[in-house]
């Protein structure tokens, strides 16, 4: 660097900032900011996204600076985040915008230099004249760059050059987060700001008759109590009543001291045990909806035929910051803060629920301490602006505990109905798979909605090549909400297939490995539709991970006595990745087991931020072995029986077993890592445990009487 | 309204609130020391934990009148810039995702590294056990928690 060179080279133009796109901000001191426009709930976008940018931009990752891009700076429906979408959809957009800055740039020094642009290149955040070895820092060259045209075409980098991606990287915002200065939602403060908690009806759908607050008033701090209506679909807000008080302990409290008397509707008897008797039944007849039919399993003349029935529960997505959001009412406009995964949703529905234009709504997007897809939901955006219209003043609403575990849109119960039939040559000829469920649709869209079968995984993209098969999908109301969760119907479908497949394994007496390997190995990618945008299915991803982890736990080594090995594979095929595991477990005494290893193998193609990735992968495990092992909502007259992390308990501590993760290298476009890790885990751990003796075909394991130390 | 005087993080603070509004409520909402989190208010998660003359308690269990004449230690107040060797050590194994529960789980390690400098895998389990993280960052801790271990006896 030349001393003086940046004031003698430069022509004074004065301007605070360059800013070619709403993804990067590039000020005059050279401080870089980059956007993050997906919503960060520990996944890691925060990280992943800004460092495609940086790469691009040739700047060290230290030396940039990342913020929540502000709700409206994109288009519609870029800040939405979900189906482990983010990295996927944004990569060649964010290696764009890093580029597009780089070359204007490169250009402003080259005509600093009065040389071609040719002969400049972009280097750790400097301009370098390669004639000269002049450099010039980005932030002497905003003003320049600022008034040149963006340029429609520019050249990526060669991944073989990647300096980033591809490096373990550490958060973007690490230190604030282990200092305690992160504001997540809950944390924010508005001026003037005043605190609500809500009782809400108890059954969806039911109205509010009366409420007595005559004590609840009487409580230090209150300053009001309200009550709003509930809505039906999309969010089925429930019918609540708000205490309003200057804190959030004289709200809790006055909140216990309400009396209301509810009409709760006709629909309030319904109980998990009736809906899964129901099922039972149903499941007697013919699909509802025939999803994905090749041959016809139907008519298929089997040697013999091998049936089995599953179930899984209801769940809760129990984020540890509970649900809250502020809103702020001022005449015809509405101010909102907290997180959203899909803001574009939530203004559309608050526009319509609450009567305000939506270019009356703003809305500040806030972090959030978990989602795993309960922010995909916003009822509780509705109730902050139905109370906040209901005072002068912004209001924070805060979901106790209880609320959360009682009111959430939970996670689908299911049951499944699975029969194989089998050739004279021994081999899987047919394949029907019967799933039977309380679709997110008919809450979503209304009862009979059309495209309610959740049958990801047991669809046209069911990897296994079977000459016949039918899938179908029945629907059933019950009078809870639902919504989606992490890993959705791909992982409610991959317990029943995956633990099938290794009972037909079982029962032809054949290796669990080999008989996948079988129909998996040497099998053709397939579309999985006629739709342009259709998923690629890739059998040979399915099997390569799999052999991965098969080969890692050492399947084909003796085990130590009491020691059995459970496998499992999948594609997570929305998001273009592959994972498999293998567990193995102790056995101790009869249904007693302790998990000795846990190997998963991914392939989700390219890696961002590999320390992302893993932590994704074993996050994803934890998660997903709480469901296998107790997660369980259970329903009674119509009400949510568990009301907190005493009785919808979690994976503790002393509860996580060492897991190990091992990755397929290729060079495939990157996939989703968010929820690739979750699927495998039940069926694995299953398999493990049916090789073992005991083959469990409902979650969570508990409740059929395994225990594990 | 009564008037308490709270020392936390070795500064004196002078309060007015209810005197059963949990000292969590106390730190978040009147002290906007936002570090300290509610997640569950009935002390199943450990969220809100912080030191108390040493011990690391449940800031959601403890009623402000019962916290003066006490030394309280936040998450803000536990090194002057993260340096604490449970930080240090957090920020080395990269635990959080999410990253709300992880003040609580810190305090909780700080706490007890605090007592005893080689805690006995079987003390680290049952101290640890008492919080939850739902993004299932356990694996991490546990790295976190002997890699501090192995500074604080350097």
């Amino acid at each position: 660097m030349v001393p003086g060179l940046q004031s003698l080279a430069l022509p004074a133009i004065d301007c605070e900032f360059f800013q070619p796109s709403a993804y990067l901000k590039i000020d005059k001191k050279g401080k870089v900011t980059i956007y993050v426009g997906k919503q960060e709930s520990g996944q890691g976008v925060d990280t992943a996204l800004p460092m495609i940018v940086a790469e691009e931009l040739e700047i060290d990752f230290k030396d940039v600076h990342t913020e929540i891009a502000p709700y409206g700076t994109l288009k519609e429906g870029e800040h939405d985040t979900g189906g482990s979408q983010s990295v996927m959809t944004m990569y060649t957009q964010l290696r764009n915008a890093g580029a597009i800055a780089k070359s204007m740039l490169i250009t402003a020094a080259a005509n600093v230099w009065k040389i071609n642009a040719s002969s400049c290149a972009a280097d750790n955040g400097e301009v370098v004249n390669t004639n000269s070895n002049k450099r010039i820092k980005y932030g002497a060259l905003v003003c320049q760059a600022a008034l040149l045209p963006i340029p429609k075409e520019v050249t990526l980098k060669n991944p073989k050059d990647f300096k980033l991606i591809g490096k373990s990287t550490s958060r973007s915002n690490l230190n604030e987060l282990l200092t305690g200065k992160t504001k997540y939602g809950i944390d924010i403060k508005v001026e003037g700001m005043v605190y609500a908690v809500a009782e809400r009806c108890p059954v969806l759908d039911g109205v509010l008759v009366s409420v007595d607050d005559t004590a609840a008033k009487k409580v230090p701090g209150v300053i009001k109590v309200v009550s709003y209506k509930g809505t039906g679909a999309p969010m089925h807000v429930r019918a609540g009543v708000a205490v309003i008080a200057t804190n959030i302990w004289s709200a809790m409290k006055a909140k216990k001291m309400l009396n209301i008397t509810w009409d709760e509707g006709k629909k309030n008897k319904e109980t998990t045990e009736s809906l899964f008797k129901t099922f039972e039944e149903r499941s007697r007849l013919k699909p509802q909806l025939e999803v994905f039919k090749k041959g016809d399993a139907t008519k298929f003349s089997a040697k013999n035929e091998i049936s089995a029935s599953y179930s899984e529960p209801f769940l809760a997505h129990a984020t540890m910051e509970p649900v809250n959001f502020i809103a702020s009412v001022k005449g015809d406009s509405c101010e909102l803060w907290g997180g959203l995964q899909l803001p574009d949703w939530a203004v559309n529905t608050v526009s319509k629920e609450c009567g305000f234009k939506k270019e009356n709504i703003k809305v500040n997007l806030a972090l959030m301490g978990g989602a795993f897809g309960r922010r995909l939901h916003f009822e509780f955006a509705i109730e902050a602006v139905r109370i906040a219209q209901q005072t002068d003043k912004p209001v924070k609403l805060i979901w106790e505990r209880t609320d959360d575990i009682r009111f959430q849109p939970y996670r689908p119960a299911t049951y499944h109905v699975l029969k194989a039939g089998i050739d004279d040559n021994n081999n899987l000829a047919a394949w029907q798979h019967h799933v039977l469920g309380t679709p997110v649709a008919y809450m979503t869209d209304g009862p009979g909605a059309k495209d309610a079968a959740e049958m990801d995984g047991a669809d046209a993209g069911f990897c296994y090549d079977v000459p016949n098969i039918n899938t179908g999908y029945t629907g059933v109301d019950f009078n809870i909400n639902r919504g989606w969760l992490r890993s959705v119907d791909i992982c409610v479908n991959s317990f029943p297939v995956e633990s099938f497949i290794d009972e037909v394994a079982l029962k032809l007496k054949k290796d669990p490995l080999q008989f996948r390997l079988s129909m998996l190995e040497n099998k053709p990618d397939f579309k999985t539709g006629d739709a342009p945008g259709a998923a690629i299915q890739s059998p040979a991803r399915v099997a390569g991970v799999l052999k991965l982890a098969a080969e890692k736990i050492g399947w084909t080594e003796k085990r130590k006595p009491n020691h059995f090995i459970g496998l499992a594979t999948h594609s997570f095929i929305f998001a273009k990745s592959y994972a498999a595991h293998a567990i193995e477990i102790e056995l101790l005494g009869p249904k007693k087991f302790r998990i000795t290893r846990v190997v998963a193998a991914i392939d989700c193609g390219l890696v961002i931020n590999p320390d992302g990735m893993l932590n994704q992968m074993e996050g994803g495990f934890a998660f997903a072995l709480t469901q296998t092992l107790k997660g369980e909502i259970t329903v009674s007259d119509s009400r949510v029986v568990e009301d907190g992390f005493f009785s919808y308990e979690l994976l503790r501590y002393d509860e996580m077993p060492p897991i190990e993760i091992y990755m397929v290298e290729n060079k495939e476009e990157p996939g989703g890592v968010g929820e690739v890790g979750l699927p495998t885990v039940a069926p694995a751990l299953c398999n493990a445990l049916a090789a073992a003796g005991y083959r469990p075909r409902s979650l969570p394991i508990r409740k059929e009487g395994f225990t594990w130390v | 309204m009564p008037n308490f005087t709270l020392n936390i993080n070795n500064k004196d603070y002078s309060v007015e609130a209810e005197s059963d509004m949990p000292l969590l409520w106390v730190l978040r909402d009147i002290l906007d020391l936002t570090g300290t989190k509610y997640g569950c208010g009935v002390a199943s998660c450990g969220a809100c934990t912080v030191i108390m003359d040493g011990n690391a308690v449940f800031s959601c269990q403890r009623p402000v009148g019962a916290c003066v004449n006490k030394k309280i230690i936040t998450i803000e107040g536990l090194s002057e810039d993260g340096n604490h060797p449970v930080q240090k050590a957090w920020q080395k194994a990269r635990v959080p995702q999410c990253g709300y529960c992880q003040p609580g789980q810190m305090m909780r390690a700080a706490a007890m590294l605090g007592k005893n400098k080689k805690p006995t895998d079987e003390t680290i389990s049952s101290e640890m056990s008492n919080h939850l993280c739902r993004c299932g960052t356990y694996h991490r801790i546990k790295e976190a928690i002997h890699i501090a271990i192995e500074e604080i006896n350097k």
